[in-house]
């Protein structure tokens, strides 16, 4: 255990992020609505020693309830349709939808019409649009903390 | 063949060692066929003819059938006589009595977890039936992430659907990929010369490089050990730059052809890759040493999440779950269209089927993979085709071990155009177990049983 909080910590200093230059936050609730899971992998690394974005004050919250972005990943399936809604529904206002990756966005998008209702900017009015299939951790992070820039 | 020899037919297969891989309605719902599949790798189809718009069901025969025919129901409307009740699986009907199983009496209470789960976890719903905190039953209802892409294929080029095997599951995207190359491939009467057989390896491993080692910090993260976590979540994300840096995706996106490999790399390029391949070796085996040491880790995972040999071949569980139970199965074995020379099934010391063996299969099978890879890359990577010479057929079958199991492919084609494509992979196998999984342990232990399995949802859903 020692051992790998010390890995840890020579990781953290050898890749040296950047320190945020104030304090901030943002409180993200994601909603996978038909995503080929590519988006939530890259979105899990987010967290992890490389990108930590903990550190701007980016979270993901378990509930809409707590969330100022509902991040919304897949092309937007019929049978998702209503637990998306559901979740924009049960948020405080100011909210902002975060449409990621190329899915959610409407291109190249698979599937027969009556299995997919999408693209997501037909059901919620979409604030940020990050690109990539699926955008790289980097993407990810860059758009968030532009997010947060502009609130 | 008449519906009482196809029974017939398939009670004898598994009687004199066949086993059950995968069971299919035709694009016009007027047939159903049944893969089964040997040890020695060797594959064969029973087709029954619907009459009046059914077929016998064989999940009597065949428990590992029941998704199978309750997704034939419901997508391509064939009846399953013998199956009942038979409860819808893809199709969302909302009385709740109609898709769970009915669980009575003054204690028992549900626990309804999801569509949408706590953390970023792909979308799915979990009904719970618990007395107290023990669990009687659980119903998994998948499937909101369905897109239809089977059908969505039929009519495409061999070429063109391609793309709707490899973006069914980014986790899984070589593994469909390489499972559609082959069952196209077997179609049209082509094999891969050893480069493509050597590529296609080289790929495969490299997906379940990233993958397992994603699992491990996933279990980590289950029982809230943040420094393993970040370990292997550290790990995963070297694995996935390796990707990116050799083919130009991190989740080797674009990387599977039918008929060929366009990746072409020095072999400085590939010595870089084979140091880091080892350096990932050695890290890997120091995170696990550290958590084989750490007593609040261990005690978590053994006896909970109990899938024994004989529940593991009557599910039809396959890849680490049923490995971890100790079933010697594994598709490596049996691939000649693959470079796994004298590659043989591993399985943990105490093969008992609990989250504890499951968690050890994952780091027995990263040092397997470290062993092919560091064999593989070695010397430049070239182009590569398949030759023909084979017989061409309408039917092509395609099975690969994925990283959460065997995932069976098979093409029905109309000259070059797909009639219909159906892809059966390692998830869509395992997730009736991980519900036979969770009965009798407690609620708050779901989770790190879901994980010691991590199925992907994406992969079932399609």
């Amino acid at each position: 255990m020692l051992t790998l909080l010390r890995d840890l910590r020579k990781l953290r200093r050898n890749l040296d992020l950047a320190r945020p230059e104030r304090a901030s936050s943002l409180a993200i609730r994601h909603v996978d609505a038909g995503s080929c899971n590519g988006c939530e992998h890259e979105l899990t690394q987010l967290s992890s020693p490389y990108y930590d974005l903990q550190r701007f004050g980016l979270g993901f919250v378990a509930s809409p309830r707590h969330a100022d972005v509902l991040l919304v990943t897949g092309p937007v399936t019929s049978r998702m349709l209503e637990p998306l809604r559901v979740a924009y529904d049960a948020m405080p206002e100011p909210r902002r939808v975060a449409a990621l990756g190329d899915c959610a966005l409407g291109c190249n998008v698979l599937g027969t019409a009556e299995d997919i209702v999408g693209p997501l900017d037909t059901i919620l009015p979409v604030d940020l649009r990050i690109p990539g299939c699926p955008p790289t951790p980097e993407a990810i992070a860059q758009a968030l903390l532009e997010l947060i820039d502009t609130r | 063949m008449s519906s009482v020899s196809y029974r017939g037919q398939i009670a004898a297969a598994l009687e004199s060692g066949w086993r059950f891989a995968g069971l299919h309605a035709t694009s016009d719902g007027a047939s159903v066929r049944t893969l089964l599949a040997d040890a020695t790798g060797a594959t064969r189809l029973e087709t029954a003819l619907a009459q009046a718009g059914q077929v016998p069901s064989i999940v009597d025969l065949a428990p590992a059938a029941g998704w199978d025919e309750r997704e034939a129901h419901d997508l391509y409307d064939v009846g399953f006589a013998g199956h009942e009740p038979l409860r819808p699986l893809v199709d969302h009907d909302l009385r709740l009595d109609h898709w769970t199983v009915p669980v009575l009496g003054r204690d028992p209470y549900q626990v309804a977890v999801g569509p949408i789960h706590a953390g970023i976890i792909e979308s799915g719903h979990f009904r719970l039936h618990v007395v107290g905190e023990r669990i009687l039953h659980l119903d998994a209802r998948l499937f909101y992430k369905h897109r239809g892409l089977e059908r969505a294929a039929e009519g495409h080029t061999l070429d063109e659907a391609l793309a709707y095997a490899t973006r069914a599951c980014a986790a899984c995207a070589v593994a469909n990929g390489v499972a559609y190359a082959h069952a196209c491939e077997d179609a049209l009467g082509l094999t891969p010369d050893a480069e493509l057989a050597r590529v296609r390896t080289i790929l495969l491993e490299l997906e379940r490089l990233w993958s397992h080692l994603n699992d491990l910090a996933a279990v980590c993260s289950g029982v809230g050990l943040a420094a393993g976590n970040t370990h292997f979540a550290g790990l995963t994300e070297r694995a996935r730059r390796l990707n990116a840096k050799l083919t130009g995706h991190r989740f080797l996106f674009g990387t599977i052809h039918v008929g060929r490999s366009d990746i072409t790399l020095h072999r400085d390029d590939v010595r870089l890759a084979a140091d880091e391949v080892a350096a990932l070796r050695a890290e890997a085996r120091r995170g696990w040493r550290e958590l084989q040491f750490n007593r609040s880790f261990q005690d978590r995972l053994p006896d909970i999440g109990v899938v024994d040999a004989a529940a593991a071949a009557r599910l039809g569980a396959t890849g680490p779950a049923a490995r971890a139970a100790g079933l010697a199965d594994d598709l490596r074995t049996s691939s000649p269209r693959l470079d796994y020379a004298g590659f043989a099934a591993v399985t943990p010391e105490r093969a008992v089927g609990d989250v504890q063996a499951r968690v050890e299969q994952r780091t027995l099978e990263l040092e397997q993979t470290f062993a092919v890879l560091a064999r593989l890359l070695e010397g430049r990577i070239g182009p590569a085709v398949a030759s023909p010479g084979g017989e061409e057929r309408a039917i092509g079958i395609g099975r690969v071990e994925s990283p959460r199991g065997a995932t069976s492919c098979i093409v029905e084609r109309r000259g070059d155009r797909i009639e219909r494509l159906r892809l059966r992979t390692g998830s869509y196998a395992n997730w009736p177990v991980v519900a036979y999984a969770a009965v009798d342990n407690l609620l708050p232990d779901f989770p790190l049983i879901n994980k010691s399995f991590e199925l992907c949802y994406a992969c079932a859903d399609r």
